[in-house]
């Protein structure tokens, strides 16, 4: 893993993340999947939604092509981009304030549909580009730098809410085991349903609590046999997985749950629209000569009484 | 006009009856008043029937089918020829009906005893009669309980075929022969013994009365077709190569995206020759994931829409903004339903105008189209499809619930299927290494490639001509001006045609300034009026951005009066042609109660407001 190898961009955006930031490590693991899994604009996009997090497409040093979409939204505007184009690799970039505060809903129903696609959650606990607020992932009663009290609400454990919600591939990592995070976003990219990756993350200007070394004295890597080979199995798979998620004593990372025995969106829909894998929105043709290419017929004779 | 309690097929009936008329070769127009409930309170479809298209009804109704008490109750001062009823009712009293709106049973109350009536149905009845309405009494307990014997079928199957009572009996009034009738009942229900119901159900209606009308059968030279208004967007957007709608269940929106999906796999003359195409229909959690998957699928290069009203418009807002900010071709269909809040969310309204013009923080241009009849809605739908790619940017196409929900009979041959043209603008799949998305030109419009076909960022954040975030002054004052002054192209660019319609002699010293689903009745008032001496010329406007100024002020400036006809508070019609003319609406017809302008009263409204010298008139369904 050579990153020199890679092929610089020169259109690529200044970094202005703080020095120290976690987001540099995840960046780091992202830029290697994609170049070991020779990813790039032809076959991947990159779908982000706002707050720092948000920036890493613009960062990233592969051609790639990069939806900077809305706070809370990305996994929304995925998923509309995986339905009328399922050839592509969609991995989504999003923080944890937007993907468990304003995007909640649309995380959990992404779990209900189980498409194809990775989502990457920077999980710092503050949102960091509004001055280091309460994120819902920081624990109740800790007063992190900027807070003028502590914390009063509980957190959303993304890690067991991703396995209710009926995520299919859900892991957890650390940023700056870069080693770590790139072999689980390997695996989550070529996972076949929707991939959590859950990446803890230091915020070096606003967290003073979830520190680098905070983490590195808890964390250790999860041994688990994860992997659901028959539905008989399937919660007692996804038990262990919770149960494994709220340790906090030691935090373990590694993956925490596979299942690939439930259908993935776009198989579902293959259900209602035989060819649709082969002749996707994207690839439809609409015209020809600027004529629409809809046997009008079929439309109307449904209606028609005389 | 049928009514009846919600839930026992009023509207089937209607439809019913409408083909079975539409048959002999008539035009409907057929409109749906209903609460929003699933079961249980007054709902009714008033059906006009006339040998040339129409777009409005009347407040006023020749026929009136009652299948419960209630209907007589709400509607029997607006009856001009026949009630036809159901006999058992008679004695239900006034007061004994729950479900009935305290208002409407007042107006009710005060009616009968003014007049020296009792309180029963059969005394409301007899108002009607004082005036010169024929009561039809039909034992419909009667004909049901035979027909149970006769089928040997357990009675609650039967309480759905009612209407069809009421049905045949007005289809002989009018006097068309009953062959009609039958054939449309079988071939609408495919269960041989429902078929056998209905059909009986409506025969004995039939043989309870005799013709009066005496309608001949008209000879019908092309193919038509009956629809609503929600199909006929559908069907717009399908033959305008729509791929993608993503669309959260929403009043009166919804009917549109399941029937895309009931329908979805549709056989594409390709160059590779004849292939399924299918659209993916996107079910979503709420409204802002609707929006923002629309636009997602967009950034692949398929046709992407959505379609909501009120509330779930609002929350849109953002996401339409974003498509503003990174140029992107999504097309919203805009139901309009009572509002604000929840408001009225079964019946119509003019009021979101303004919020469909502004939707959205920030300068950007959009597209608004606002369609007042059905061969506008599907044309309108294309049109709204090939301006969102030319002109990269969103559309809004403005649908009131009074037509989404209202049948019309429509004839083939003018909906122009077969010619339907697709312009992509400057969409290609081509893209070179030194691709720009954004690249600033002289009319604003840059290359468009799908996602995968060049590296390229979209962002939401100010961005370079790459779509990274720039927030230099420089760059903000060249993209900026540059997005937006593709309206300014669109105006230029787009004929007239798609912006206004004009009716009536360009001579007239009046006009009358409207939109949407007030044009059909307004058009029809302009002969009305000329019997009264009045000469009154209709000025449709068709798109509200970018407005028709150029065309408006010269076909008003030598008006006596300008007439706003609305259905909202404001007249925001009127205000936006201030905004961008200077012209004021010299007078105003309005009407907020949630229900459409119907022909009838906006004929005496013009009438008081040109020869009473008023100025404003509020339409208030007045009992």
């Amino acid at each position: 893993m050579d990153y020199n190898k890679l092929n610089i961009d020169d259109t690529a955006e200044f970094n202005d993340w703080c020095i120290g930031c976690g987001n540099f490590g995840i960046l780091r693991a992202v830029e290697l999947t994609l170049h070991d899994l020779k990813l790039d604009y032809h076959n991947t996009v990159m779908v982000s939604g706002i707050g720092c997090s948000g920036k890493l497409p613009h960062f990233l040093n592969v051609k790639i092509d990069g939806v900077h979409t809305l706070h809370g939204r990305s996994l929304a505007f995925a998923s509309g981009i995986k339905l009328s184009n399922p050839n592509m690799n969609v991995i989504i970039d999003a923080g944890d304030g937007d993907t468990f505060g304003i995007g909640v809903g649309h995380f959990v129903s992404a779990g209900r549909r189980n498409m194809k696609m990775t989502l990457i959650t920077h999980n710092n606990g503050v949102y960091g580009l509004t001055k280091g607020q309460a994120s819902p992932t920081l624990n109740r009663g800790e007063k992190t730098k900027s807070l003028p009290k502590p914390n009063i609400n509980d957190p959303i454990n993304p890690v067991a809410l991703a396995l209710v919600s009926g995520y299919t591939f859900v892991a957890r990592s650390f940023a700056y085991d870069t080693q770590l995070t790139v072999s689980i976003l390997k695996e989550a990219i070529a996972h076949k349903g929707i991939a959590l990756v859950d990446i803890l993350q230091p915020c070096p200007t606003y967290n003073d609590i979830n520190t680098i070394d905070y983490y590195k004295n808890r964390i250790y890597k999860l041994d688990i046999d994860y992997k659901v080979k028959n539905n008989n199995e399937k919660v007692e798979k996804m038990m262990q997985a919770i149960t494994k998620a709220y340790e906090a004593e030691k935090i373990p990372i590694g993956i925490f749950y596979q299942n690939e025995l439930v259908p993935d969106y776009n198989n579902r829909i293959k259900e209602d629209i035989p060819n649709y894998l082969d002749y996707y929105p994207a690839i439809q043709e609409l015209s020809i000569n600027n004529k629409s290419t809809v046997d009008v017929i079929q439309i109307l004779q449904k209606h028609r009484i005389v | 006009m049928i009514g009846g309690v919600q839930g026992i097929g009023i509207d089937t009936a209607a439809v019913i009856f409408g083909d079975s008329v539409a048959k002999a070769g008539y035009y409907l127009y057929g409109s749906r008043e209903y609460y929003s409930t699933i079961k249980g309170r007054h709902s009714y479809t008033t059906v006009k029937i006339s040998d040339a298209p129409s777009s409005s009804i009347n407040n006023n109704v020749e026929i009136l089918i009652a299948t419960d008490a209630e209907t007589i109750f709400q509607h029997f001062t607006k009856v001009k020829d026949f009630i036809v009823y159901d006999k058992n009712f008679e004695n239900v009293e006034l007061n004994g009906i729950r479900s009935m709106e305290n208002e409407i049973a007042l107006s009710a109350y005060n009616i009968l005893s003014k007049n020296n009536l009792g309180l029963t149905c059969r005394d409301a009845i007899e108002y009607a009669k004082k005036k010169g309405v024929k009561a039809i009494g039909i034992d419909y307990n009667n004909i049901l309980q035979s027909i149970i014997n006769k089928l040997n079928i357990p009675s609650p199957l039967t309480e759905r075929a009612k209407t069809m009572i009421g049905v045949g009996a007005s289809f002989k009034l009018l006097g068309l022969s009953f062959d009609l009738l039958s054939s449309t009942i079988s071939s609408r229900f495919k269960n041989d013994t429902i078929a056998k119901l209905n059909t009986l159900a409506a025969k004995s209606g039939y043989d309870s009365t005799d013709s009066f009308y005496n309608l001949k059968v008209l000879d019908v030279s092309s193919h038509r077709i009956e629809i609503d208004g929600n199909t006929a967007s559908a069907i717009g957007k399908m033959l305008g190569g729509l791929k993608f709608q993503s669309y959260y269940p929403i009043t009166p929106a919804s009917d549109e995206s399941t029937y895309i999906e009931a329908n979805q796999n549709l056989v594409l003359n390709t160059s590779s020759g004849s292939k399924t195409g299918g659209i993916v229909v996107y079910q979503t959690e709420d409204e802002l994931a609707a929006i923002n998957a629309a636009i997602g699928s967009a950034l692949t290069g398929a046709r992407s829409a959505t379609a909501t009203s009120g509330p779930g418009f609002s929350l849109m807002a953002e996401g339409i903004s974003w498509a503003g900010m990174n140029e992107v071709p999504v097309v919203i269909t805009y139901y309009l339903r009572g509002a604000p809040s929840t408001g009225l969310p079964t019946r119509s309204g003019q009021s979101d105008l303004m919020f469909a013009l502004n939707v959205g923080h920030g300068e950007f241009p959009r597209i608004v189209i606002a369609s007042s009849n059905h061969y506008e809605i599907i044309n309108d739908a294309i049109t709204a499809l090939n301006l969102a790619e030319k002109y990269q940017t969103p559309v809004i196409h403005l649908i009131e619930k009074s037509i989404a929900n209202a049948y019309a009979v429509l004839d083939e041959n003018k909906i122009n299927a077969n010619n339907i043209i697709i312009d992509r603008g400057l969409f290609t799949n081509n893209a070179d290494e030194s691709y720009r998305r954004f690249k600033i030109n002289e009319d604003g419009i840059s290359a468009r490639v799908p996602l995968g076909s060049a590296a390229m960022f979209y962002s939401g954040d100010e961005h370079n001509e790459y779509g990274h975030i720039d927030e230099t002054s420089s760059n903000r004052l060249k993209i900026y001006e540059k997005r937006n002054k593709k309206l300014e192209l669109a105006a230029k660019e787009i004929e007239k045609k798609y912006k206004i319609y004009v009716s009536g002699d360009k001579n007239a010293e009046y006009a009358i300034i409207t939109w949407g689903s007030v044009v059909g009745p307004s058009i029809e008032c302009i002969d009305m009026l000329k019997k009264e001496g009045i000469n009154i010329q209709v000025v449709q406007i068709k798109m509200f951005s970018p407005y028709p100024s150029k065309e408006v002020s010269e076909i008003l400036k030598n008006k006596k009066r300008i007439i706003a006809v609305e259905n909202n508070y404001n007249a925001q019609g009127a205000e936006v042609m201030q905004l961008n003319t200077g012209i004021k609406a010299t007078d105003f017809i309005l009407k907020w109660t949630g229900r459409a302008i119907a022909g009838d009263e906006l004929f005496d409204a013009l009438v008081d407001i040109l020869k009473n010298n008023k100025n404003k008139i509020v339409l208030d369904d007045e009992f």
